[in-house]
């Protein structure tokens, strides 16, 4: 697994022109970029719910008042999503209408593609996340996936990248509340249920019927295991002394939309159970969101002497 | 037979944990948290180890070791937490309360086995 953090971008620019520019500055820039069509925005806006932002052509629709309907239409629908318009002569939103000036995060043009560089990493890469804790992050989680069945399933990891979107993966998620003298926030894992329900009756043949309950289980052990070994190697006994500060969370269920109030990017992880005999899955996609705290240059890795390493699962008496 | 009881708020580690001593012929019961667990140990004088997680609504396992410690100061009933909790200052106060050992989840039931059965008498 790389360490370098990438992030998911919607390229909404039919231009022949400019195609390749973008592609070289997507590859660049750590952007995995998404070329949609006009007729299959809505489905693409609808199936993916891990962007980090959309790169918008002011030529994008036949007129210009249908390139404004489309703006507004993504701004109604993904509002969270910094929307990047590309323009023709100026990188300046001052001469449109306000109605849609305010659609838009910021303007650019082909000819000055560093100044995108520094949109995007005031809206995307702004904050920096060490590679040890990363790296970290990575290896817990798929220890403790793994730990939890017996015969162990295969394990794929995805790069682990930046997200702005809000969107709510599968029916079933948990948080757990990370706190440290260098972070505030919370740890969220976000999976289908009916996946987990497969793998738990192929993998734990002997447990009771599995209902939502034992998925909701399922879940709740592993974010319990995933933080607590995240609170061992990062946190120690240097809990958060300082601010009590919370903000609400929203959920809206409608929309399967949750906020934190707060527009900071997440870093997001997604592991992928698979059971290489039946062909069955589980994806679980796993954000951290530091809402409440953020300051890298604090982060420490703990260390300790080999002689006090204890393995899990042995006993250490007293 | 001597009875080992499994408190943990998740039904994932108590149905593993339970399951798997049961499996060895031990004889288990479970509680959902601290409070419970308390409350279970007091009706229960069979009940010879405990083995107990830390993090756990409405009571949380140190929280309930001093309470067995406190309440029922001539219980010798031996207690183990099992846990994802290793910090040095948790141990300690555990320690002081009288515990016996620390498990680093996950738990590997084979490693322990055997102690299991020693503590339980």
């Amino acid at each position: 697994m790389t360490d370098k953090l990438l992030s998911k971008v919607l390229v909404l620019d039919n231009s022949p022109e400019y195609a390749d520019t973008i592609k070289h500055f997507c590859d660049e820039n750590n952007l995995a970029g998404l070329k949609v069509q006009k007729n299959n925005l809505m489905s693409v806006l609808r199936s993916n719910i891990d962007l980090g932002a959309i790169l918008y052509s002011e030529n994008y629709g036949d007129t210009p008042e249908e390139n404004a309907e489309i703006a507004m239409m993504i701004q109604s629908v993904r509002g969270e999503l910094p929307l990047i318009l590309r323009r023709e002569k100026t990188a300046t939103l001052d001469d449109l209408p306000e109605e849609l000036r305010r659609v838009f995060c910021a303007a650019y043009v082909a000819s000055d593609m560093p100044a995108l560089r520094s949109v995007i990493d005031e809206y995307i890469f702004c904050l920096v996340y060490p590679n040890a804790l990363v790296r970290g992050i990575s290896e817990i989680t798929g220890s403790v996936l793994t730990s939890q069945f017996k015969i162990n399933p295969t394990m794929l990891t995805e790069a682990p990248y930046i997200v702005r979107d809000r969107i709510i993966f599968g029916e079933v998620f948990s948080l757990i509340p990370l706190e440290s003298s260098w972070c505030r926030g919370y740890m969220m894992l976000q999976t289908e249920e009916q996946p987990i329900l497969d793998f738990l009756e192929l993998y734990r043949p002997s447990a009771e019927v599995a209902d939502f309950r034992a998925a909701n289980s399922f879940l709740g052990e592993v974010t319990n295991l995933i933080w607590g070994s995240f609170k061992n190697r990062y946190i120690g006994d240097a809990g958060s002394a300082g601010s009590k500060i919370q903000v609400p969370l929203i959920v809206n269920h409608k929309h399967k939309y949750i906020s934190f109030g707060t527009d900071n990017p997440q870093l997001c992880f997604i592991y992928t159970l698979v059971d290489e005999a039946s062909g069955r899955t589980v994806k679980l996609y796993q954000r951290f969101i530091f809402n409440l705290n953020w300051s890298p240059e604090d982060f420490k890795e703990i260390t300790c002497d080999v002689d006090e390493l204890v393995d899990s699962g042995e006993l250490e008496l007293f | 037979m001597a009875k080992i009881l499994i408190v943990d708020d998740s039904s994932t580690v108590r149905d593993e944990v339970a399951g798997f001593l049961k499996n060895a012929g031990l004889d288990v019961a479970t509680a959902v948290d601290g409070k419970d667990g308390l409350a279970k140990l007091k009706a229960d004088p069979g009940i010879k180890l405990v083995v107990s997680d830390v993090n756990m609504p409405n009571m949380d396992g140190l929280t309930m070791v001093e309470k067995i410690r406190g309440e029922m100061g001539n219980s010798t009933v031996n207690i183990i937490m099992l846990t994802t909790e290793s910090s040095p200052s948790m141990k300690e106060r555990g320690k002081a309360a009288g515990i016996k050992g620390w498990i680093v989840k996950p738990f590997k039931g084979d490693a322990v086995l055997e102690a299991f059965k020693k503590l339980a008498g």
